[in-house]
């Protein structure tokens, strides 16, 4: 008895102590980084998000306030925030269209915030003395993906509108720095990719044979800024503060004067300054893709997601798009820093609204 | 812009012509001061423009000094790797990981040891275990992922301090096994089929070979020891699983039916078998078939047989073969913050007596009952949480309180001789591969009759 008593008693201690690790918000933010840079650096580029944390600006704001920041770059991209989020391990979260609709889908509570990084490019490349040509020539081949990030959807994608499958190949479930040591060993026969692919091009270990550059709006990838709902909740005030920081940066990384130094800031992430500026058109998209705007093409985008994540069987439950986001935030900080209309607003085809 | 400002000192120069004569001196003044102007001007001009035609051949070239530079850099690199390779790398006939886990522990006994060598002993230090480890690919399937992959383990152990006067503790083989993929491992999305042949543990049950997230307690439970799962076995197994869970939104998997059927000596590690009959092992476990982000995520209920003779004797004779036989059920439920496990354990061993001209046959039933509770502080065990990109050895400082309720009784037929051993403790991973672990044991022993109380702290580091 006295020995049941004394396991007991160590199990209700056990259980009193366990308590979520947001409940004392105050002192921390803990971000998630759906990705990180070359050989596993912590540094990302592509976003204002991404220079945000490069300059230290979310720091800054709460260094005031005694509030540390937490930045944590996960070499599982959106799946292994997904598994943080689920465990209560973060506040906010930057990462892609997909890996966010299948946690929301398996009800993870979270809150998309704003756009950050929009319109995101992917490529199929082979081994540069491949002798695939176009896509079909892949066709039952060894082909790396990075399942459950927000690639996986558009290839999916792609893929219908050639009428293929996941299955008219052999694929294989990689992470980035996988991929590049399989294309450069011929271990596959063909990897899709991100803007990370130039600098295999460039090195002549790799050739593109599709892109999205030129395809329509529908087959890129967006990627976004997300809180849990349980520190919104908490702290709204945290949150505007947050918001605004990445507006902020938003529009200083959209001016064409600042180009040149944005990207060179995401070249310490280890994909070189010179793939950068191939993605993003030497600089000329960056206002357009750093646009933090929830317009009518990131809302469209996100309902037509959830759809062909259903039919693809990438997730199994449908849900509202429209009270997943929460704009408010966003509207207060381009009201406070009279950025209303800075960025063009889209509509649902992801043609410009009101002809600006 | 030379030949632009020229027409403009020019207009100046004659306006100064036809100005009175009285400001000619004034005029020519300020001539001088608009030609010093248009020099400056010009200069630099002239500067701005060769500084933009060397910045941007300096932006789209490289010059031949950075070249070489790099031509130099590449050699030195070259030489180094070469060099390195010939003198300080260590090399393998295929591909090889070397590690190890090595435990250093201090412990207190309330109950004194006393035999012919230990005087009045509660206290000691010791290195309960260090074990070696090589592991590899014998041959890689790039196709399909049907790999052929080898593990050889070494284990020290200390002897029984009951008997030893010398330091005769030894370095055995503990596992020496072949493991051939028989299913494509390319996929998560599909069942898996493995036969690993050679000397391995027993997969009977949880605790007889958990891993660590299961098991968080420094020793093991009773049954392992006293029902002989604590030692290797020489023999050829085949473990797979079916209908596998994945989401990939999570990078999680887990397969709906898990399966291990298996043939052993029944003997033991490093020697041949002492009888003909094999013995059988074999193991089911289901477990819900659960997303990631469910509750029921990673609920497990199992189910374990291991059936086989083993030979007895009066004296040093031979008298025949006995049962040996084991039934075990386990529940388990790793849902991180928390886990439980349960686990219960029969088993039937021959037992005789007698002369050898006349024995008697018998059996002797155990059975036993383990239950563990654990709650994990920290992000230890959430695997995609640890593998982060930093900068230093960054390592989630977690923290495993637990509880186990550990009890045997070695015969069922027999009244008031169980031994029941209740534990607290907690666990400190500091490390990537190193965790403190501090044990209370509070043991009572039924058929002495003696209740006494162990603590034990124990550094338990891998590399």
């Amino acid at each position: 008895m006295k020995n049941k008593i004394f396991a007991l008693s160590t199990l209700t201690l056990a259980l009193i102590a366990a308590s979520p690790a947001w409940a004392d918000p105050a002192k921390v933010i803990r971000i998630g980084v759906a990705t990180v840079g070359t050989g596993g650096k912590p540094v990302f580029g592509g976003s204002s998000a991404a220079t945000a944390a490069t300059r230290g600006l979310i720091e800054e704001e709460f260094k005031k306030d005694g509030i540390k920041v937490e930045w944590n770059y996960f070499k599982g991209a959106g799946p292994a925030v997904n598994e943080a989020l689920a465990n209560k391990l973060l506040d906010f979260a930057w990462q892609g269209d997909l890996p966010a609709i299948v946690a929301k889908a398996s009800g993870l509570k979270t809150k998309i915030l704003l756009a950050n990084g929009t319109l995101g490019t992917t490529y199929l490349a082979v081994p540069a003395d491949s002798p695939a040509k176009k896509l079909e020539d892949l066709k039952g081949k060894k082909v790396a993906l990075f399942k459950g990030t927000n690639g996986q959807l558009v290839v999916n994608k792609v893929l219908d509108q050639y009428g293929l499958t996941e299955k008219d190949f052999k694929l294989i479930n990689m992470d980035t720095a996988t991929t590049d040591a399989a294309i450069a060993t011929k271990d596959v026969d063909g990897a899709w990719y991100g803007s990370n692919i130039f600098q295999l091009v460039d090195r002549g270990v790799a050739r593109i044979i599709w892109s999205n550059k030129e395809g329509p709006i529908s087959l890129t990838r967006q990627t976004h800024f997300l809180v849990t709902e349980d520190f919104e909740k908490a702290n709204p005030e945290i949150t505007q503060r947050v918001v605004n920081v990445l507006v902020r940066t938003a529009a200083d990384i959209s001016k064409p004067e600042n180009a040149d130094k944005v990207l060179q800031e995401w070249a310490k992430s280890g994909t070189p300054y010179s793939s950068w500026k191939k993605d993003y058109n030497g600089g000329a998209d960056l206002k357009r893709r750093s646009s933090p705007l929830l317009d009518e093409f990131f809302y469209n985008h996100y309902r037509d997601a959830v759809q062909a994540s259903l039919k693809f069987k990438l997730i199994r439950k449908d849900f509202d798009v429209n009270q997943w986001f929460e704009p408010k935030y966003l509207n207060q900080a381009l009201k406070e820093q009279k950025l209303e209309n800075f960025w063009t607003a889209y509509d649902a085809k992801g043609n410009p609204k009101g002809g600006k | 812009m030379i030949k632009r400002l020229t027409p403009i000192a020019a207009s100046l120069l004659l306006l100064s012509t036809v100005a009175h004569a009285a400001d000619a001196d004034a005029l020519q003044k300020q001539i001088n001061e608009l030609q010093k102007s248009l020099e400056a001007l010009q200069a630099q001009v002239k500067e701005q423009a060769t500084a933009k035609a060397s910045g941007e051949a300096a932006a789209e070239y490289a010059t031949k000094d950075e070249l070489q530079g790099l031509t130099a850099d590449l050699e030195n690199y070259k030489y180094q790797v070469q060099r390195d390779q010939d003198t300080k790398t260590a090399k393998s006939t295929r591909a090889l990981v070397v590690g190890g886990t090595v435990q250093a522990r201090a412990g207190y006994n309330s109950l004194a040891t006393n035999n012919a060598v230990t005087d009045n002993r509660k206290t000691s230090f010791d290195i309960p275990t260090a074990v070696l480890t090589f592991t590899g690919n014998a041959y890689k399937d790039y196709d399909e992922g049907r790999n052929l992959t080898y593990a050889l383990r070494f284990g020290y152990s200390p002897q029984s301090t009951a008997t030893q006067l010398l330091d005769t503790s030894n370095f055995n083989l503990l596992d020496a096994n072949l493991t051939y993929q028989i299913l494509p491992t390319i996929s998560p999305d599909t069942g898996r089929l493995a036969v690993t042949f050679g000397q391995q543990l027993v997969p009977f049950g949880l605790e007889a070979a958990a891993t660590e997230d299961l098991k968080p307690v420094i020793n093991n439970a009773q049954f392992v020891g006293r029902l002989g799962f604590g030692q290797r076995q020489i023999g050829i197994g085949l473990s797979g699983d079916l209908w596998p869970e994945v989401d990939y939104g999570y990078n999680y998997r887990a397969p709906v039916f898990q399966y291990i059927v298996g043939l052993v000596n029944g003997n033991g590690p490093n020697k041949s078998d002492n009888n003909d009959h094999k013995d059988f092992i074999g193991r089911v476990a289901f477990t819900a078939p659960a997303e990631y982000n469910s509750w029921l995520r990673q609920l497990t209920i199992g189910a374990s047989v291991y059936l086989g003779k083993q030979n007895l004797a009066i004296g040093a004779d031979r008298v025949g073969q006995g049962a040996k036989d084991r039934y075990g059920i386990d529940v388990s439920y790793n849902h991180h913050p928390f886990g439980f496990t349960y686990e219960f354990v029969k088993g039937t061993d021959g037992t005789v007596s007698g002369t050898k001209a006349k024995p008697v046959f018998g059996e002797l039933k155990s059975q036993a009952h383990t239950a563990t509770f654990f709650y994990n502080f920290g992000e230890q065990f959430v695997k995609g949480y640890r593998a982060q990109g930093r900068y230093d050895d960054w390592w989630p400082v977690s923290y495993q309180p637990f509880a186990r309720y550990d009890s045997f009784d070695p015969n069922t037929s027999k009244q008031n001789d169980k031994v029941n051993i209740t534990t607290a403790g907690l666990n400190i991973f500091f490390a990537e591969t190193t965790k403190f672990q501090l044990n209370y044991n509070r043991r009572d022993d039924q058929a002495t009759k003696v209740k006494s109380n162990e603590w034990l702290a124990q550094f338990q580091y891998g590399f």
